[in-house]
């Protein structure tokens, strides 16, 4: 797995490649956690991820409660069908936003 | 299909690797193959980083069938005793992320995307046995 980081319109965009499991979660959290710094506004984008396990949950987890904090935002975007449904088992589709795409997301703060 | 697994993180790529091939040599569906392969990964995760308290190299097994209405896995360690259907459910009605309690998840999700799961303790093996409809 790797994580592809840059700012766009002024919202961090994460990408992860391949598969977030407990091998690669903590590379995960270690990007993701330095990306989410501050009041920023952070899109993590999914349609390269494979697959994702609860050890990945747990790092999206702790990057919203994050930015909740410091009055940022998280949202999810580009979620392929499969990675969408154990987000929706775990209640997370209740807790963090999710956009269809970056487009879209750009257009509900402008 | 017959795996031995060695209690180290990266084994999870390779025993997720051979329960993909196994789909899709008896032709389940990918919904169903991702839903699987979450299955193992999240309890190898479990045994690999909880059952055995020492530095030790040990292997466990996972064994899985499949016949015409679902795939059977079973997971059989000789790690210390431990029933993770008797671990607590996660509270998942919150709708607020600050009130969201990090952590207890595996378990939780394979409950949900299995028929059916129990726990037993067999001489001095934890055995657990899957069911999935497919």
């Amino acid at each position: 797995m790797e994580v592809k980081t840059s700012t766009q319109d002024g919202v961090t965009l994460v990408v992860p490649v391949g598969r977030v499991d407990s091998s690669t979660a903590k590379a995960f959290e270690d990007e993701v956690m330095k990306a989410a710094n501050g009041n920023t506004k952070m899109a993590i984008q999914f349609d390269k991820v494979d697959y994702i396990s609860s050890a990945g949950l747990r790092v999206i987890l702790m990057a919203g409660k994050k930015l909740t904090a410091a009055k940022g935002e998280l949202v999810l975007i580009n979620m392929p069908d499969k990675i969408f449904s154990v987000f929706k088992v775990s209640g997370f589709d209740k807790i963090i936003k999710i956009c269809p795409n970056f487009e879209e997301y750009k257009q509900s703060f402008n | 299909m017959l795996i031995e697994i060695e209690n180290n993180i990266e084994e999870i790529d390779r025993a997720c690797d051979l329960t993909r091939a196994f789909c899709l040599q008896h032709k389940i569906s990918d919904e169903k193959c991702h839903d699987i392969t979450l299955i193992v990964d999240e309890i190898m995760t479990n045994i690999i980083k909880y059952a055995y308290s020492d530095k030790q190299s040990h292997t466990f097994s996972l064994l899985m069938e499949k016949n015409d209405i679902h795939i059977a896995i079973c997971f059989l360690d000789d790690g210390t005793e431990f029933d993770p259907l008797a671990a607590k459910t996660p509270d998942i009605s919150s709708t607020c992320i600050e009130d969201r309690p990090i952590g207890g998840l595996g378990i939780f999700i394979v409950r949900q995307l299995a028929e059916d799961v129990k726990y037993s303790r067999v001489g001095n093996l934890n055995r657990l046995d899957i069911v999935v409809n497919v």
